[in-house]
C-alpha cells in the first residue's frame, strides 16, 4: 500500500584503510512517511547507514562498496551530492561542526541559496520555518553564543528549509539536556505530522518511543533484529541490557531525579568526612577596574554567575552535579578546579587549605572533548607527562588498572573515543589529584561504554578519590553516583544522598 | 546610528591601506593623509559600537606616533631607544592595515561577503574558501582556549620541562581538532548542496550608498597622493 521511498540492496562497505567491513550485506527498504529508528552499539554501522542514504558514502567517504542504494528514485552511486540536497536532509551529532555560517539567519538560508532559489522564495521559507519552529528569539544571533540545544534547533531549521522528503538524524541528542531533548522530540513529531520520512540513529531511546514506527537493531555491520513500535515499547530492561542498549522506558523515578519540580530542595546531608569548599563566588562579567581587580564576594549578590558560600563534598564518593544546560554546572566545575583564576574560593581538606593555583594541583578536571587533552605521541609519555617524579613503575600500574597497558606505545590519536577518555583519566590519576572532576563524560556514549565509565568512576572513588561529575544522563546517575547536587543559576539548589 | 558599508567598499579599503603602508611617508602632508586614513576605520569601529577595540587601537597607535615624533630621532642611543624605535616604527607603519582588517572581519557577515564576491564575479571556489577561513576564526579561538585549559590542568603551560613542548603541546591538538572539524564541516555543507552546478543565489541585498562612494573616493585620492609623491614628486 505504502510506497517505498528508499531502498538499500545488499550493501557491503569498507572505509578506506579500515581493517573490517563497516556494513555487511545490509538490505533495508523504507516506506514513505515512516519513522525509523536505528539502534545498536557504537561502531555497529548506524552512522554508515545514514551516510549511505545521504550519499556521503560513497561520494565523500571513499571506500569499497558493493550493492545498490536508491533514494526517492535516485541511484545514489550515480547521483551527485548537490542533487540530493533538496531530497535528503541530515542533522548531525556535533552542533559545533555542522554550521557553515556564524549567524543564525545565514545558516537557515545557506541550503536554499546553494540550490539557487530565488531570494524572495528563500526569505518566505525562512519566515515560515521560523514560525513553525518558534525560532523568533534565535534569529539574528551569533551561533557561537547559543547553547547546545539552541544550536541543534537551528541545525534542524536549516535542514527543514530545503524541504527534503527524507530527514536523517545522526545521534542528535548526544549533547543535549532533558529540556532540549523535549524540544527535539517536538520537532521530530512535527515533521512526522507533515508526512516526512524520518530516520534516526540514536543511543538514547526513551524519548523516541512514541514516535517510531519501526526499529532496526544493528550489530557488527549487520541488521540483526527488527521490532515494530509496539514490540519495541514492550522490550524488558533485561532484554535491552543484554543487547547493550539504553532502556526504552525511563522510570518515573529517573525523571523525578532530573526534574526540578520534584526536588525536595533538601540542602544538607550528614557527611562523616568531607572536602570543604568555601567562598566560591564568580561572574563572567568583570567588574570595572582601573588599577586592581576587585574580588568577587557575596556582596555582589545577583550579579554573580556562581555563588556558593560553603559546601562539603563527601570524600571517596561519586557526586553527580545536575541541572539544565547553561545553569552553571560547568562554571562550578571550572571554579572548583581553579581554571577560573578570578574565583577566590578555598578548598579545605584534612586541615590543609588550597587557594588559587594550588587548587589545580589538588583537583583535576577531565573535559568533555578528550582530543584537547592529549599532547604527546604515545600513551606512556602521555601519563608520565602528568607526573612530577616520572615514576615509570607507577605509570604502568595505572595503565594496567585502566586496561591500557597493551597500548602504551600507541599514538593517543589512533585510539578509539573510549580509549582516549581512559588515557585522559589515567593522566588525571597520575597527576595525583585527590579531587577528580568530570564534565559530562557519558554524552554520546552507548550503554556498554557508559557502564564502563561508571565502573571506572566507582573504582576511583573506592580507592579514595573524591569524584564530582556533571551529567544529564539519568541511567549513569543510577549506576554509579552516591549523591546528587543540583545547581540552579549558579546557586546550590539541593544536595541529597541517593539510596544505592 | 548605524552605517552599513558595502563589503566591496571594505575590501577596497583593505586594498588601499595595504598598498599605502608599503610606501613610506616622507613629507608632513603625506603623514597627515596616512593618519587620517587610519582614523577612518577607528571612527567606523566606534559607529559600529566596538568601543573597546577602537579605544585600544587609538591608544596604541597614538602612543607609537607620539613616541616616534617627540622622543625618538636619528640621534637616539641606547638599548631602550633602539628597542622603541623598532617597535614604534613597525606599529606606525603597519598598524593601519591591521586596524582596517580587524574592522572588516568584525563587521562583515559571511553572507554579505559571499554576495559581494559573487557580484564581482570572483570564482566560487575562491569565494567559498575565503568564507570558510572567516568561519574558522572563532572556532580556532574556542579550540585554542580549550587546549590552554587542558594544559593548565596538566601543569604544562611552560612545556613540561622542554622548550619545544610549549609550541608542540599547543599546536598538535589544535591541528588535530581543526582538521576534524573541517572534515565534518565540509561533509555537512555538501549535504546541503554546496558545490552544485547551479548558480548560487543570495538573500543579501547589496547596494552602494553615498557613504560607500564617498569612502571609495577618499581612499582613491589618498592612494593617488602616495603614488604621485613616489613616482612624480
Amino acid at each position: 500500500m505504502m510506497q517505498t521511498i528508499a531502498q538499500i540492496k545488499n550493501v557491503t562497505y569498507r572505509y578506506k584503510g579500515a581493517a573490517e567491513n563497516s556494513l555487511d550485506r545490509v538490505s533495508l527498504s523504507i516506506k514513505k512517511g515512516e519513522t525509523l529508528l536505528l539502534c545498536g552499539a557504537s561502531g555497529s554501522g548506524k552512522t554508515s547507514v545514514i551516510r549511505l542514504l545521504n550519499g556521503l558514502i560513497p561520494h565523500y567517504y571513499h571506500g569499497d562498496m558493493t550493492g545498490e542504494v536508491t533514494v526517492n528514485g535516485h541511484d545514489i552511486a550515480k547521483t551527485q551530492l548537490y542533487e540530493l540536497a533538496g531530497v535528503v536532509g541530515t542533522v548531525f551529532q556535533n552542533p559545533r561542526s555542522q554550521f557553515f555560517s556564524v549567524d543564525t539567519d545565514g545558516e537557515i538560508v545557506f541550503g536554499p541559496e546553494n540550490i539557487g532559489l530565488d531570494p524572495k522564495e528563500i526569505n518566505a521559507r525562512k519566515e515560515i520555518i521560523a514560525k513553525q519552529m518558534k525560532l523568533d528569539k534565535l534569529l539574528g544571533r551569533s551561533l557561537f553564543e547559543l547553547s547546545g540545544g539552541e544550536k541543534q534547533r537551528i541545525a534542524c531549521a536549516s535542514v527543514a528549509a530545503l524541504l527534503p522528503e527524507i530527514i536523517l538524524l545522526d545521534e542528535p541528542s548526544s549533547n543535549l539536556d532533558m529540556e532540549a531533548i523535549g524540544m527535539l522530540h517536538d520537532i521530530v513529531c512535527d515533521w512526522k505530522r507533515q508526512g516526512k520520512t524520518i530516520i534516526i540513529s540514536e543511543h538514547r531511546l526513551w524519548y523516541l518511543k512514541d514516535l517510531v514506527d519501526r526499529v532496526i537493531y544493528m550489530d557488527k555491520g549487520k541488521i540483526s533484529l527488527q521490532w515494530s513500535s509496539k514490540e519495541f515499547a514492550e522490550l524488558s530492561e533485561t532484554e535491552t541490557r543484554r543487547l547493550g542498549l539504553r532502556p526504552t522506558r525511563i522510570n518515573e523515578h529517573y525523571l523525578a531525579l532530573l526534574s526540578e519540580q520534584d526536588d525536595t530542595r533538601k540542602g544538607h546531608v550528614d557527611i562523616p568526612e568531607g572536602i570543604l569548599l568555601k567562598d566560591f563566588y564568580f561572574s563572567y562579567h568583570h567588574k570595572p577596574y582601573i588599577f586592581r581587580k576587585k574580588k568577587f564576594s557575596a556582596a555582589d549578590g545577583d550579579a554573580l554567575s556562581l555563588s556558593i558560600p560553603e559546601l562539603i563534598l563527601p570524600k571517596g564518593k561519586v557526586t553527580a552535579v545536575i541541572g539544565s544546560n547553561g545553569t552553571g554546572k560547568s562554571t562550578f566545575l571550572r571554579c572548583v578546579c581553579g581554571l577560573e583564576k578570578d574565583c577566590t574560593g578555598v578548598i579545605i581538606s584534612n586541615g590543609k587549605e588550597y587557594r588559587k593555583r594550588q587548587r589545580i594541583g589538588f583537583s583535576y578536571m577531565v573535559m568533555q572533548d578528550v582530543n584537547h587533552q592529549l599532547f604527546t605521541d604515545n600513551v606512556e609519555k602521555e601519563v608520565l607527562l602528568s607526573m612530577k617524579d616520572k615514576n615509570e613503575k607507577r605509570c604502568h600500574e595505572i595503565l594496567d588498572t585502566l586496561g591500557l597497558i597493551e597500548y602504551k606505545n600507541t599514538h593517543p590519536m589512533a585510539l578509539s573515543g573510549g580509549q582516549k577518555q581512559r588515557v585522559a583519566i589515567a593522566s588525571a590519576i597520575a597527576a595525583g589529584a585527590e579531587l577528580l572532576l568530570f564534565d559530562e563524560p557519558t554524552s554520546g556514549l552507548d550503554y556498554a561504554h557508559m557502564e564502563k565509565v561508571g565502573d571506572f568512576l566507582r573504582q576511583l572513588a573506592d580507592s579514595g578519590s573524591t569524584v564530582l561529575v556533571s551529567t544529564h544522563d539519568p541511567e549513569f546517575i543510577e549506576q554509579c553516583c552516591d549523591y546528587t547536587l543540583r545547581i540552579k543559576k549558579g546557586r546550590l539548589f539541593s544536595f541529597q544522598e541517593r539510596n544505592r | 546610528m548605524s552605517l552599513k558599508l558595502d563589503p566591496r567598499t571594505k575590501l577596497y579599503m583593505i586594498f588601499v591601506v595595504s598598498a599605502v603602508v608599503m610606501m613610506s611617508a616622507t613629507a608632513p602632508f603625506l603623514w597627515a593623509v596616512r593618519i587620517t586614513m587610519t582614523m577612518i576605520p577607528i571612527l567606523l569601529l566606534i559607529v559600529e559600537k566596538h568601543y573597546a577595540a577602537a579605544f585600544r587601537f587609538l591608544i596604541f597607535y597614538g602612543t607609537a606616533l607620539l613616541l616616534t615624533f617627540r622622543f625618538l630621532s636619528e640621534q637616539s642611543k641606547g638599548f631602550l631607544s633602539a628597542f622603541l624605535v623598532g617597535y614604534c616604527s613597525i606599529i606606525v607603519q603597519f598598524m593601519p592595515a591591521m586596524i582596517t582588517a580587524w574592522y572588516v572581519v568584525r563587521t562583515t557577515k559571511i553572507g554579505e561577503f559571499v554576495c559581494a564576491m559573487q557580484k564581482m564575479h570572483i570564482l566560487d571556489g575562491i569565494t567559498i574558501s575565503l568564507a570558510v577561513v572567516m568561519r574558522f576564526f572563532p572556532t580556532i579561538k574556542e579550540e585554542y582556549a580549550a587546549i590552554r585549559d587542558a594544559m593548565k590542568m596538566r601543569g604544562i603551560m611552560l612545556g613540561g620541562g622542554n622548550a619545544a613542548g610549549m609550541i608542540e603541546y599547543r599546536m598538535i591538538p589544535l591541528l588535530f581538532s581543526c582538521v576534524n572539524i573541517g572534515d565534518e564541516l565540509s561533509a555537512a555543507a555538501v549535504t546541503r548542496g554546496l558545490g552544485g552546478k547551479v548558480k548560487r543565489t543570495s538573500v543579501q541585498v547589496l547596494k552602494m550608498s553615498v557613504a560607500d562612494y564617498l569612502l571609495m573616493f577618499l581612499f582613491t585620492a589618498a592612494l593617488a597622493v602616495f603614488v604621485g609623491s613616489k613616482y612624480i614628486g
